[in-house]
C-alpha cells in the first residue's frame, strides 16, 4: 500500500516545481523512512556505485558532447537545414530529417537519454527558429529519440533477451521491421499533419531566380560532412572497431575534427561545450539517482507485491491475456522505468506466455515496443524530462506533454498492428 | 520453541534466472519445510537490490542476513577469497566437493570469512565451464599474441602472462562486440547458461575447459545472524545448503546435456576445439608462476594454495584410474 | 536586515556559487579527459591491439566523479529539470518558497542520508585496501567511492546555495533562479 501512496505523493508534488530529481529523492526518503527505518538507505551507496559502473550509461555524455559541438559550430542546423532544402516544398522536412537522423542515432546507441538530449540540442533550436509548431517540434525530438530502445542495439532488448532467455540477435532481428514501421509511421503522420495545418511547419523558404542545381549542390555539400560523421560512428560500431559507447567517443573526437575542418574550432567553444555537457549529463544522472531512491523505497516497502498480485490475477486464454498485460504495462509505464517493468514484470509474464503457446520473439518485441512508449508518456516519461532539460526557456512542460500525444497515439497503433497481423512483421 | 526466526537474502542474480537462482530458491524452500515454517528465508533478487557486486558489503553490513554469489567477486576486497570458487587447472567438482567437506577446505574458507564477520557455504556447482567462444582458431601460442578476450579475474591474469589482451565489455554489449570482432573470444558458463546468450551463433570455436574446472557459488552468512538461530535451525539451514548446492551440480549438468543437444541439432557447424597441448603448457605454467607469487605475499594464500595442490595430488590419482580410465576404456564410438 | 551595501546572507550566497561553479569546471576538465580516454582505448586496441583494463576502468571512475561533482554545479546553475506547470506561472515569492521548503524538506535530507551512508562504505574500502578484482586494473578503489559522500555532501551545499537564494529572494535582495539560463 505504501507504494501505491508514494506514486501518488510523488505525483502531486512533482506538480510544485521543485527540481524532479530531490522530489523522487525526497519522496523515496520521507516514506521509506518512516514505512522502514533510516536503515533502508544504507542501501544507497551501492545503488549509486552501481549506476557509477554502468559503463553503457558513459555514451550519455559523450553524445551530449557530439551534439553540443555539432550545435555550437553551426553544423547541425547546416544539416537539417539542408535536409529541408532537399525536401523542397514538402512541409515538415526539418521534422522529417530530424526523424532521419534519430533513426540513425537509434541505430549508434540504446541509450535514450543520449539521444533524446543530442536531438534536442541539435534540431530543436532549427525547428524554432523556422517557425515550427513547439509541440510538434518537441513531440518529433522525444519519439525520434526514442527511437534506440526499438532499433537494433537497444538495451531494453538485450534485457528482455536476458530475462526471457530469448537469444539478443534474434530480438535484433526481430526489432528491425517494427522499428521501421514506426519509422515510417511518424513520417507519414508528419506528412499528413502538415498538409493538414500548414502553418505547423513550414517549408523551407526558397530563394528566387536561384538555380536549383546550384541549390541542392549546396545542400548536399553542406550533408555530407556531418553526415559522414554519424556514419563513421554507425561504421565503427558495425565495423567492430568500437562498442556502441565507445563509438560514442568517437562521434564527439570527430565532431570537433568537423569543426576544425569548418575553421570553427575554439579551446572556448571546446570548454564552453564541456562545460554544458557536465550540466545536462548531471541533470539525467541526477534523476537516475533520485529515480534509484525511489525505485528501492517502493520495492523495499511491498509495491512489487500489489503489481504482482494484479497480474496473477490475468485470465488464462491468449487474447485475453495479450491485451491485459500490454494494458498493465502501457499504465505502468506511465509511472515506472522500463528497467523495473522489465524485470519486475516480465518474468511474471513469461510463464503465463509459455503455457499459452505464445511466440516468445513476437511477445518479447510486443512488449519491447510497448516499454519504449512507457519514456513518452506524461507524467514520468523520462524522454520528456530529458527535452525538458535542454530546452530553450520559451518551450513549457505543457508544449512537451502534448507534443508527445500524438507520437504516443501512433506507438499505440503500431503495437496494435504488431498484434493484430504479426505475419506480415515476419512472425508466425 | 516455536518462534518463527526470518532471514534476507540477497542473490547475485536477476529475477527467474536459471540454475544460479534456482539453488537460493530451493534451498529457502527445504529450510522452510524442514523447519515446519520456523525459519522463513525471503529472496531479494539483483533486480530489487541493485547491487549484485556488493552482496559482500550488505552481508558483511548486516542490511541482508544472508547472500548467494560466488566467492571470487570478493577477489578485489580479500584476495583469499579467490580460492573458493575454482582454481585454473584445479579440482573437479567431486573433487573439490571432497576437499571442501573431508579435505579441510570449509575450514580454510571460515578462516577467511572469520576476518569479515561472516560465514560462507558452498552454494552449488556448475560442473566443468568451457574454455570459451572464439572467432578464431588457436594452433599455437602465437595465435594468443593480441588476442581480445572478455575473460575476467585470475583467468585473465593467466591469459595476460601469454600475450592475450583480457578486455572489459559490459554484459549488454557482449554478443554485439563478438559479433563484429571488438572482440575474438569470451568465455561465459557452457551450454547450460550460453545457450540463451547466442553466442554459437556468431563464434564457430568452442573451446574446451581448463579455467573453471567446478565453479562454486556460494552462500554467505552474516555472523550475527547465524548465532542468532537457535542449534536445531543453524543444522537445517546447514542441511538445506549442503543440499541445494548438489541439487544444482547435478541440475547443471542436466541442462548442459540438454542445451548441448539443441545447439548441436540447431548449429551442426559448431566445432568443439581443445587447445592444443603448448598451449595448455604454457597456461600451467603461468598458472603456477601466478600461484607462487600469491603464496609468497600472503601467508594465509599460502595456506589455502598448499592445502588444495596436496589435496589435488591425492584425489586425482584416484579420479585418474577411477573415472578418467573409465571414460577413456569405454570410449570406442 | 540592517542595510549594509551587501547583505551576509547575499555575500554567504556567492560564497557558495562559487564553490558550486568551480565544480563545474572540475567536472568539465573531467569530461574531457574522459573523451580522450575512451578515444585513446578505442585507437590503441584497433591500431596497436593493446588493451588496458586500467585504462578501461579509469574511463567510469572519470565518468563517474564527473556525473556526481556535475549535480551540485548544476543546481547552482539552475539546471535540473522541474515539472513547471504550476511553477511557471507563480510570483517569485512563491517560488522562493517552493524552493525553500524543497530544500529543507526534500533535497537536505536526502542528499544528506546519503552521503552519511556514504562514509562507510568508503571507509570499508579503505580498511580492506580494496582493489579491482580484474587483471591488471586499478587498486585503491576507497577513492572513487568517496566520491560519494563528497558529492552528496557538496550537493548538500549547494542545496544551501538555493535555500539562501530563496531567503534572499523572500527578503527583497534579490530574484530567484529559475531554469538555465545560458543554455
Ligand atoms: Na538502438
Ligand atoms: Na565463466
Amino acid at each position: 500500500m505504501t507504494g501505491v501512496l508514494m506514486f501518488a505523493a510523488a505525483l502531486v508534488l512533482l506538480l510544485l516545481g521543485f527540481p524532479v530529481a530531490f522530489t523522487f529523492g525526497g519522496v523515496a526518503l520521507l516514506f521509506g523512512v518512516f514505512s522502514e527505518g533510516m536503515e533502508m538507505f544504507a542501501f544507497m551507496p551501492y545503488r549509486v556505485m552501481s549506476i557509477m559502473q554502468n559503463t553503457v550509461m558513459m555514451a550519455i555524455p559523450l553524445f551530449i558532447f557530439m551534439g553540443l559541438v555539432l550545435q555550437k559550430t553551426r553544423l547541425a542546423e547546416q544539416l537539417l537545414e539542408s535536409m529541408g532544402t532537399l525536401f523542397g516544398r514538402v512541409r515538415g522536412g526539418i521534422a522529417i530529417s530530424t526523424i532521419l537522423v534519430g533513426a540513425l542515432l537509434a541505430a549508434s546507441t540504446g541509450v535514450v537519454g543520449a539521444s533524446v538530449v543530442a536531438m534536442g540540442l541539435i534540431s530543436l533550436p532549427v525547428m524554432l527558429k523556422y517557425q515550427y509548431d513547439k509541440r510538434l517540434a518537441c513531440g518529433t525530438i522525444c519519439a525520434s529519440g526514442t527511437l534506440g530502445q526499438i532499433i537494433p542495439p537497444s538495451i531494453i532488448l538485450i534485457l528482455l533477451g536476458d530475462v526471457m532467455g530469448i537469444p539478443v540477435g534474434d530480438l535484433f532481428q526481430a526489432a528491425i521491421g517494427p522499428g521501421l514501421l514506426l519509422i515510417a509511421a511518424y513520417i507519414v503522420y508528419i506528412l499528413i499533419y502538415t498538409w493538414l495545418k500548414p502553418e505547423a511547419a513550414p517549408a523551407m523558404p526558397m530563394e528566387e531566380g536561384v538555380d536549383r542545381k546550384a541549390l541542392y549542390l549546396k545542400a548536399i555539400r553542406a550533408i555530407v560532412p556531418p553526415l559522414a560523421l554519424i556514419l563513421v560512428v554507425l561504421g565503427s560500431i558495425f565495423g567492430g572497431i568500437a562498442t556502441p559507447t565507445e563509438s560514442a567517443a568517437l562521434g564527439g573526437a570527430g565532431a570537433v575534427v568537423l569543426a576544425f575542418f569548418y575553421k570553427q574550432f575554439s579551446w572556448k567553444m571546446i570548454f564552453d561545450s564541456s562545460i554544458e555537457t557536465v550540466k545536462v549529463t548531471a541533470m539525467v544522472f541526477a534523476i537516475l539517482l533520485g529515480a534509484t531512491a525511489f525505485s528501492m523505497a517502493f520495492s523495499y516497502t511491498g509495491g512489487e507485491e500489489v503489481v504482482e498480485e494484479l497480474l496473477l490475477g490475468l485470465p488464462g486464454e491468449k487474447w485475453g491475456f495479450l491485451v491485459l498485460s500490454m494494458l498493465v504495462i502501457l499504465v505502468l509505464g506511465f509511472f515506472i522505468d522500463f528497467v523495473e517493468i522489465a524485470f519486475i514484470i516480465v518474468p511474471i509474464l513469461v510463464p503465463i506466455a509459455e503455457i499459452l503457446g505464445i511466440n516468445m520473439t513476437w511477445f518479447a518485441i510486443l512488449i519491447a515496443m510497448n516499454l519504449q512508449t512507457s519514456f513518452l508518456t506524461p507524467p514520468f516519461g523520462f524522454s520528456l524530462f530529458y527535452l525538458k532539460g535542454v530546452a530553450p526557456d520559451g518551450v513549457t512542460t505543457m508544449d512537451i506533454y502534448k507534443g508527445v500525444m500524438p507520437f504516443i497515439a501512433l506507438q499505440v497503433l503500431v503495437l496494435l498492428a504488431l498484434l493484430v497481423f504479426p505475419e506480415y512483421l515476419g512472425f508466425q | 520453541d516455536d518462534k518463527v526466526y526470518r532471514l534476507k537474502m540477497a542473490e547475485g542474480w536477476p529475477t527467474n534466472f536459471p540454475i544460479f537462482g534456482d539453488s537460493p530458491r530451493n534451498m529457502a524452500k527445504m529450510a522452510e519445510e524442514m523447519s515446519g515454517g520456523r525459519l522463513k528465508i525471503t529472496i531479494d533478487s539483483a533486480n530489487k537490490h541493485k547491487a549484485p557486486l556488493a552482496i559482500f558489503d550488505m552481508v558483511k553490513g548486516g542490511q541482508y542476513d544472508m547472500g548467494h554469489t560466488a566467492s571470487y567477486y570478493w577477489k578485489g576486497k580479500d584476495p583469499n577469497t579467490l580460492f573458493f570458487t575454482t582454481m585454473p587447472f584445479g579440482m573437479t567438482a567431486p573433487e573439490q566437493y571432497a576437499w571442501f567437506y573431508h579435505g579441510g577446505g570449509m575450514e580454510l574458507m571460515q578462516k577467511v570469512y572469520k576476518r569479515h564477520r561472516m560465514l560462507s557455504f558452498p552454494g552449488g556447482n556448475t560442473g566443468i565451464q568451457m574454455g570459451g567462444w572464439f572467432r578464431k582458431e588457436i594452433n599455437s601460442l602465437e595465435d594468443l599474441q593480441g588476442l581480445k578476450m572478455r575473460i575476467p579475474g585470475f583467468a585473465g591474469e593467466i591469459l595476460a602472462e601469454l600475450g592475450a589482451k583480457p578486455t572489459n565489455i559490459a554484459t549488454g554489449e557482449l554478443y554485439t562486440s563478438l559479433e563484429r570482432n571488438t572482440i575474438d573470444a569470451l568465455e561465459w558458463v557452457g551450454p547450460s547458461l550460453d545457450l540463451r546468450m547466442g553466442f554459437h551463433k556468431i563464434a564457430p570455436y568452442y573451446y574446451t575447459g581448463w579455467h573453471e574446472p567446478a565453479t562454486e557459488l556460494q552462500f554467505l552468512i552474516n555472523e550475527r545472524s547465524w548465532k542468532k538461530l537457535p542449534k536445531d535451525l543453524q543444522e537445517i539451514l546447514r542441511v538445506a545448503m549442503r543440499t541445494a548446492s548438489y541439487d544444482m551440480y547435478t541440475q547443471s549438468t542436466h541442462a548442459s546435456g540438454e542445451n548441448w543437444a539443441t545447439m548441436k541439432q540447431e548449429y551442426p557447424n559448431i566445432q568443439v576445439k581443445r587447445f592444443p597441448d603448448e598451449v595448455i603448457e604454457a597456461m600451467r605454467a603461468a598458472n603456477t608462476k601466478l600461484l607462487k607469487e600469491k603464496a609468497e605475499a600472503n601467508p594465509m594464500a599460502k595456506e589455502i594454495i598448499e592445502s588444495q595442490a596436496k589435496y589435488l595430488k591425492q584425489v586425482r590419482a584416484w579420479t585418474n584410474i577411477a573415472d578418467k580410465q573409465y571414460l577413456d576404456s569405454i570410449a570406442g564410438e | 536586515m540592517s542595510s549594509t551595501s551587501v547583505p551576509l546572507l547575499v555575500r554567504l550566497e556567492n560564497g557558495l556559487n562559487w564553490v558550486s561553479d568551480r565544480l563545474g569546471t572540475f567536472s568539465a576538465l573531467l569530461f574531457l579527459l574522459l573523451l580522450a580516454n575512451v578515444f585513446y582505448d578505442v585507437l590503441a586496441r584497433y591500431l596497436w591491439n593493446d588493451v588496458s583494463i586500467a585504462l578501461q576502468e579509469l574511463e567510469w571512475h572519470l565518468f563517474a566523479a564527473m556525473f556526481l561533482f556535475g549535480v551540485p554545479y548544476t543546481l547552482r546553475a539552475g539546471g535540473h529539470v522541474r515539472v513547471d506547470l504550476i511553477y511557471e506561472r507563480l510570483s517569485p515569492n512563491a517560488r522562493a518558497w517552493i524552493d525553500f521548503m524543497g530544500t529543507m524538506v526534500f533535497l537536505f535530507p536526502f542528499c544528506l542520508l546519503v552521503g552519511w551512508f556514504g562514509i562507510d562504505f568508503v571507509k570499508e574500502a579503505y580498511e580492506l585496501g580494496e582493489s579491482s578484482g580484474d587483471p591488471g586494473g586499478l587498486s585503491q578503489r576507497w577513492i572513487i567511492k568517496a566520491a560519494i559522500p563528497v558529492s552528496f555532501a557538496f550537493m548538500a551545499m549547494s542545496g544551501l546555495g538555493l535555500l539562501l537564494n530563496s531567503v534572499n529572494t523572500l527578503l527583497g535582495h534579490h530574484k530567484p533562479i529559475y531554469h538555465k539560463t545560458d543554455l
